[in-house]
């Protein structure tokens, strides 16, 4: 690791890119020792100066960034200087202050950083023909991006649609997950078992007497009402597998009419019959009364 | 009524009466209570000496070392008549003040007003009070009138407030009751109007029963019910405990089509104004009606029997007539099978003074004179039989004539009900089985004496054995119908019998005369039996099939014949026909019952030909779907007996794959879709058949096996509108039935690593249906019952370790009450098989003191159905201590609760028989006295089995002629003296010197009660007095200053007649 380390230090005086960043940052340092010299320092330890440098890069590279986003903001793609400005604004400045702070006498002037080149960023992977543009679009516009950027390209297989394969798969799966949930809650809780010699192969949680123990037993679970739900609103009929429909829904039985008769009135109340119930008169419902205040004789 | 109710487990409150003498001389008036403690009694504002007796708290006073039963029933019996109110006697006698003998013999009014509390009741009132947090509301805490159907006739009301308990007292009531705020008290009548207490943290609830009602029609319930008003009829209202509303509103969502039902079809109005159904948990029976039609009664058959009959009607409209025909072969079949099994049920029993000779049922081991001797199964049984007759005279007399009747009957109550203050007319409301015969006669002109002697007067059921030949010269059906009438539960039958013969040119009936000595009937053939196979054959209905006859006999016209096909005898009917002639019935008659009839029977010829028909009725998706319910176990059987040459798949397979599995996929299942019901219960049942298949190793066969674990892999119920438990139930009971017993060499202990590999697969799948159980359960915990039984089926055939550990846990109070009963079979069934005490004492121990009435009572019956040991079998478990548990629990233990004493009773004649108990030593004693008849008789206890009532059957009716001293001390000796007196010197004297009869008496007189203070002494003192034992009472004997009574331990005292035995334990003051 340590090789690697320092195999990239040794690389990174070499590549351009770095040259160019190294150069900004040794004028930034000038320029941060020159105000320190402006504000009375003799000397300064190397630490207090990379500190400085640091926030005040930070600072100048919110300043651009700031900028460019104001400028964006108004769809255009270069800052101008009200964008600047209100850059410093927002970043509370007080930008009246600047001309004054610029025209001070006792400014040093420093000296213009070697021109370097600016690195040259090394082009994407091109993958295909890029698009020109169609007729209608000015040809400053940016060029089209690649095509793989846009275009869809079918990746995947096919998914398994055979009926076989799904069932087999819906019922391994359901099985394992209950399988590894039932052992997972035995293992942390309480449990019982069919074997005195081997309690694990078989876990059992253990029954737990409730306190009312009607209201499990009788009324359905969330998770059954949710998939009640679910049914409801895709229609059993239209299974998909369609291989349901066929046989289990006979009809010409001459009995069936007579039990689907049977089936509950979808438990909703007539209307008519429901907005009566707006008076009906049931003792149970009659408020209580207050009791009579016996009188005193 | 007036009471207040707490959650506490109590109440207080208090009754009055309002009494018009109808006969001079009333200075004693009688009522039933039970468990209350009486503080005061007034009439008239007088206070009122009082006396208070329950003799049914101990039934037999002797510390007896007879434990035998004819003994115990007789004397239970007379200690039930002893206050039974019919007979105008009652726990509870308060002397009418002289002061107003005067005004009671000019017929005024006299308002007796009764003080008392109840404390912790073990019957009559039920508690359920959840152990959680939270207000009495929040936990759902309720409470109920907790009676039968069976114990309401006579007795549980005195449980929990003093009145008349009997049907026949009717009387218009005003009740209040005073709850928790956060509480509905629903009980009978119209609730007037609902106030505050002063301090507002409690509610009054004032109802009014306008309409003369018996006691036992009164119930209560208190609970923080959810209420909801019946859409369709505002009158209705029904109450539910927290939570469970929706499951209310779906459950009573049918009841206005019931109610129209009623009123169209006895065209009468409901009598009361209102209508209310409760809903608790731990009920005691599923159902009791309150209040409702109460203006039947007297007669306990007629009432049975027409309720029963009008349900029978109710579901002839509603499911159709192939349901009604197969519910009534089934109740048939149910009352033939226990009458022939435990001998006759008789529905109108007449006593005729006690008379030991006279007792109508001597086969018996319990007394039928009174409901609450009544063992459970017999009621059962009773109702049964009340509405198979109920039928038989619809038959008879028509459906139309039937209904007059009933509309008749009504009419007259209800004339008769709103008749106020005019309590002689009230009778009206009272219906006797003579009152219902003359209305049958006035309404059809018709004598239906004959069926009532027949079915009514007489207990039995007739038992038929038939066979026939074709005479081919004569061209006569010569039939032969044989009866067996000596067996027990069988009765001789002579009058009309219809027979039914298909024959080729078509179906025709013949009434045949079951005479005295013929039993040989011609019937002429209609057909020649010439073929011609061109022509349909016309079936009894009218409609016209073609059939494949070659299987038929060629020279003879009969395709099927029917004994008695309407069912209009209650008989059994033994019937030879050939193979193929059960087929043809099978395959082309359409009555259910044939069809059922025809199943039964092809059960004894396996052959392809039965295969092929029990195949075709499976397949027809026109045939009612619990005749090919019943064609799939029998396909099974056939399949069994013809393993070595059965060809193709295993029975079923094929036609399950092709009726309920992908077509392009043959091995998984459909995903669920249950909305044709009849399918539903096809694909339910066929998997639980076909488990019962086994090859020639006698084992399921693989094949099956793997079709079965397939089924239960695939199975998928996500897009169902039905949820799947019931089905799922049947897949783990397939799985059991496909178990056999494990193959073990030389006992080796059950472990994991020597189990089965389809075992395996089976344990695999019950654990884990049972821990998803826990994580979503299933509606009832059907899933958990079915794994239980599994379970103890693996453990029983040797597959894992025996042990009940599992079973107790799940037995608790605390699961749903389902499962506790099934864990509880199972544990039954492991303490018959292992013959384990400990589990058995576990069970007795529970029987006592588990919360729950119905579990306790359901134990009992277990233990009876599958005994750890029998009278005819030895076992180490029948012990001398094992007796004395079981009678302390008959004869004092259980007297809260009638049920679960006749429970005890069954239990106890189950184990050891109706005489002395084999296990026990041998009596020292021959010869015993007889006060009552004056007579030394046999020692019972060495006497062979006799009938109940043998020894003694004689009411206390002795009671009524002397007057009980109530303002003295009690002088027992004198008493007992008195008796002594009356006894002849036995007529072998000096050969048992020392045989007394040991009579005694404890009667206690409190005088001047000072202060209210003193009541919870004097009251915790009745229940100490109840509880004595011998000891207690020879002491107390002792100290009144008298001679010590000789008391002779192993003697057994003659079964006492008279008043020793059930003299008063305590009288209660007299006030100042």
């Amino acid at each position: 690791l340590r090789d690697n380390a320092r195999g990239s230090a040794g690389k990174a005086t070499s590549s351009p890119a770095e040259n160019y960043l190294l150069a900004r940052r040794r004028t930034l340092q000038v320029v941060v020792s020159a105000l320190l010299t402006e504000s009375g320092f003799e000397s300064a330890e190397k630490a207090a100066v990379e500190t400085l440098t640091e926030m005040l890069q930070s600072y100048i590279t919110e300043i651009g960034r700031c900028a460019k986003a104001y400028c964006e903001h108004t769809a255009r793609s270069v800052p101008t200087l009200s964008d600047t400005v209100v850059t410093l604004i927002e970043m509370g400045f007080n930008v009246d202050t600047l001309p004054i702070y610029a025209k001070r006498s006792q400014r040093m002037v420093i000296t213009a950083p070697p021109v370097t080149n600016a690195p040259v960023t090394p082009k994407a992977l091109s993958a295909g023909q890029k698009r020109t543009h169609p007729a209608h679009i000015p040809s400053h516009f940016p060029e089209f991006p690649d095509p793989h950027t846009y275009i869809k390209t079918p990746t995947f297989r096919e998914p398994v649609s055979d009926y076989q394969v799904v069932r087999e798969k819906a019922a391994t799966q359901r099985r394992d997950v209950e399988r590894a949930l039932t052992r997972f809650i035995a293992k942390t809780g309480e449990t019982q078992s069919l074997f005195k010699d081997d309690i694990t192969t078989f876990p059992l949680i253990a029954a737990r007497p409730s306190t009312i123990p009607y209201l499990s037993a009788l009324l359905p679970s969330e998770l059954e009402l949710q998939a009640l739900e679910e049914t409801d609103s895709s229609e059993q009929d239209d299974q998909t597998d369609g291989e349901n429909t066929a046989g289990n829904a006979i009809t010409d039985d001459p009995g069936a009419d007579k039990e689907n008769s049977m089936l509950p009135p979808s438990g909703v109340v007539p209307s008519t019959k429901a907005s009566e119930d707006n008076v009906i008169d049931n003792p149970y419902l009659r408020p209580v009364k207050k009791p009579k205040v016996r009188r005193k004789k | 009524i007036v009471q207040k109710l707490s959650t506490l487990r109590g109440s207080i409150g208090y009754v009055e009466l309002t009494i018009f003498p109808t006969v001079v001389n009333l200075n004693r008036i009688k009522l039933n209570s039970k468990q209350c403690r009486i503080y005061r009694v007034r009439v008239n504002d007088l206070e009122a000496p009082f006396l208070y007796n329950d003799p049914t708290l101990e039934v037999c006073h002797h510390e007896s070392k007879q434990r035998n039963l004819n003994y115990f029933s007789s004397a239970y019996t007379a200690a039930v008549s002893a206050v039974d109110p019919d007979a105008g006697h009652g726990e509870l006698v308060i002397k009418v003040p002289s002061e107003l003998w005067k005004q009671g013999d000019d017929l005024k009014v006299l308002k007796v007003y009764i003080e008392f509390s109840l404390d912790q009741p073990k019957g009559g009132l039920h508690f359920v009070v959840p152990d959680v947090e939270g207000s009495m509301a929040e936990r759902g805490a309720h409470v109920f009138g907790s009676c039968d159907e069976k114990m309401k006739i006579f007795s549980c009301h005195r449980f929990w407030f003093p009145c008349v308990d009997s049907y026949s007292e009717l009387c218009t009531w005003k009740l209040e009751f005073t709850v928790d705020a956060s509480m509905v008290a629903v009980s009978c009548g119209d609730l007037v109007e609902t106030i505050y207490t002063h301090d507002m943290r409690k509610k009054t609830f004032h109802y009014v029963l306008p309409i003369p009602t018996a006691a036992p029609n009164i119930s209560l319930a208190v609970g923080p019910f959810e209420i909801l008003v019946d859409p369709y009829m505002h009158e209705v209202t029904h109450f539910c405990l927290p939570q469970l509303l929706p499951l209310l509103k779906h459950s009573m969502s049918f009841l206005h089509e019931i109610f129209e039902f009623y009123e169209e079809i006895l065209t009468c109005r409901y009598p009361y104004s209102c209508f209310k159904t409760v809903f608790v948990d731990e009920a005691y029976v599923q159902v009791s009606s309150y209040a409702s039609m109460s203006i039947f009664r007297a007669d306990e058959w007629v009432l049975k029997g027409i309720s029963g009959y009008i349900y029978g009607l109710y579901l002839k409209k509603t499911f159709g007539v192939n349901e009604y025909r197969h519910w009534i072969k089934e109740e048939l079949d149910k009352i033939v099978e226990y009458e022939l099994k435990m001998g006759g049920v008789l529905l109108h029993p007449t006593f005729s003074g006690g008379k030991e000779k006279d007792n109508p049922t001597p086969h018996l081991h319990f007394s039928i004179k009174h409901p609450h001797t009544l063992s459970w199964e017999y009621y059962k049984m009773f109702q049964c039989k009340a509405h198979l007759v109920m039928r038989l005279i619809e038959n008879r007399i028509s459906m139309e004539f039937m209904l007059q009747v009933f509309n008749k009957l009504l009419s007259l109550a209800s004339t008769a009900s709103s008749q106020k203050y005019q309590s002689h007319m009230w009778s009206q409301m009272l219906l006797s089985t003579h009152a219902f015969l003359k209305s049958i006669s006035n309404v059809s002109g018709k004598d239906i004496g004959p069926l009532i002697k027949q079915w009514v007067d007489q207990s039995g059921v007739v038992k038929f054995f038939g066979s026939f030949a074709f005479n081919r010269k004569r061209n006569v059906l010569e039939l032969e119908i044989r009866q067996d009438y000596t067996s027990s539960g069988t009765q001789k039958y002579v009058g009309p019998i219809k027979v039914t013969v298909q024959e080729l040119d078509g179906s025709f009936n013949h009434m045949l005369q079951i005479e005295e000595n013929s039993l040989k009937h011609d019937i002429p053939c209609h057909s020649k039996s010439r073929r011609n196979k061109k022509k349909k054959i016309p079936l009894m209905n009218g409609e016209e099939v073609d059939m494949d006859l070659s299987a038929m006999d060629a020279d003879s016209p009969l395709l099927w014949i029917r004994i008695d096909p309407d069912m209009s005898i209650l008989r059994k009917v033994e019937f030879e026909q050939a193979d193929f002639m059960w087929q043809y019935q099978l395959r082309y008659e359409r009555d259910v019952v044939a069809q059922e009839e025809a199943i039964s029977a092809l059960e004894k010829f396996p052959t392809p030909a039965s295969r092929l028909a029990l195949t075709d009725i499976l397949e027809q998706e026109q045939c009612f779907y619990k005749v090919r319910m019943q064609a799939c176990f029998c396909l099974a059987k056939i399949a069994n007996a013809m393993v070595s040459t059965w060809q193709g798949p295993p029975a079923m397979k094929s036609l399950f794959t092709r009726m309920f599995c992908c077509k392009s996929c043959p091995n998984i299942v459909k995903t669920n879709n249950f909305i044709n019901f009849q399918s539903y219960f096809l694909q339910k049942t066929m998997p639980v058949a076909m488990a019962l298949l086994r090859d020639v190793q006698n084992l399921c066969p693989k094949d099956v096996l793997n079709f079965i674990l397939d089924l239960i892999k695939y199975n998928d119920n996500r897009k169902n509108k039905f949820s799947d438990n019931y089905y799922r139930a049947d897949l783990i009971k397939a799985l059991t039935n496909s178990l056999t017993p494990a193959i073990s060499i030389n006992n080796e202990v059950r472990t994991v690593d020597n189990l089965n590999a389809d075992v395996r697969l089976i344990l695999e799948e019950i654990t884990r249906f049972l821990n998803m159980e826990k994580l979503l359960p299933s509606f009832r915990n059907t899933i958990t019952v079915s794994c239980l039984r599994a379970i103890r089926q693996l453990q029983k055939n040797g597959h894992i370790p025996s042990d009940p550990s599992l079973f107790k846990s799940y037995a608790q109070y605390g699961h749903f009450v389902d499962v506790r009963i099934a864990a509880l079979e199972a544990l039954v069934d492991y303490t018959r098989v292992e013959r384990s005490s400990g589990e058995l004492q576990w069970l007795l121990s529970m029987v006592q003191n588990d919360p729950v009435h119905y579990v306790r009572h359901k134990i009992l019956g277990l233990l009876c159905k599958n005994p750890p040991f029998t009278k005819t079998t030895d076992s180490a478990l029948c012990n001398e201590a094992l007796v004395d548990q079981l009678w302390k629990f008959m004869n004092s233990g259980a007297s809260h609760d009638w049920r679960l004493r006749c429970d005890a009773v069954n239990l106890y004649y189950m184990l050891f028989g109706l005489t002395r108990p084999s296990c026990l030593p041998l009596p020292e004693l021959g010869l015993v006295l007889n006060l009552k008849e004056k007579k030394a008789v046999l020692n019972p206890t060495i006497k062979p089995e006799l009938g109940v009532g043998a020894v003694m059957d004689t009411p206390f009716n002795t009671m009524e002629d002397e007057d009980i001293d109530m303002e003295t001390v009690h002088d027992s000796q004198a008493f007992i003296h008195h008796h002594l007196n009356l006894l002849e010197r036995p007529s072998t004297p000096g050969k048992h010197p020392h045989t007394h009869t040991h009579t005694h008496t404890h009667t206690h007189t409190l005088h001047s009660r000072p202060e209210n203070s003193s009541y919870s002494v004097q009251c915790s003192f009745i229940y100490m007095a109840s509880n004595h034992n011998n000891s207690h009472l020879n002491q107390a004997l002792g100290n009144s200053g008298k001679e010590k009574l000789p008391f002779n331990r192993k003697k057994p005292a003659k079964p006492a007649s008279g008043r020793g035995t059930h003299l008063p334990q305590l009288v209660g003051g007299e006030g100042d």
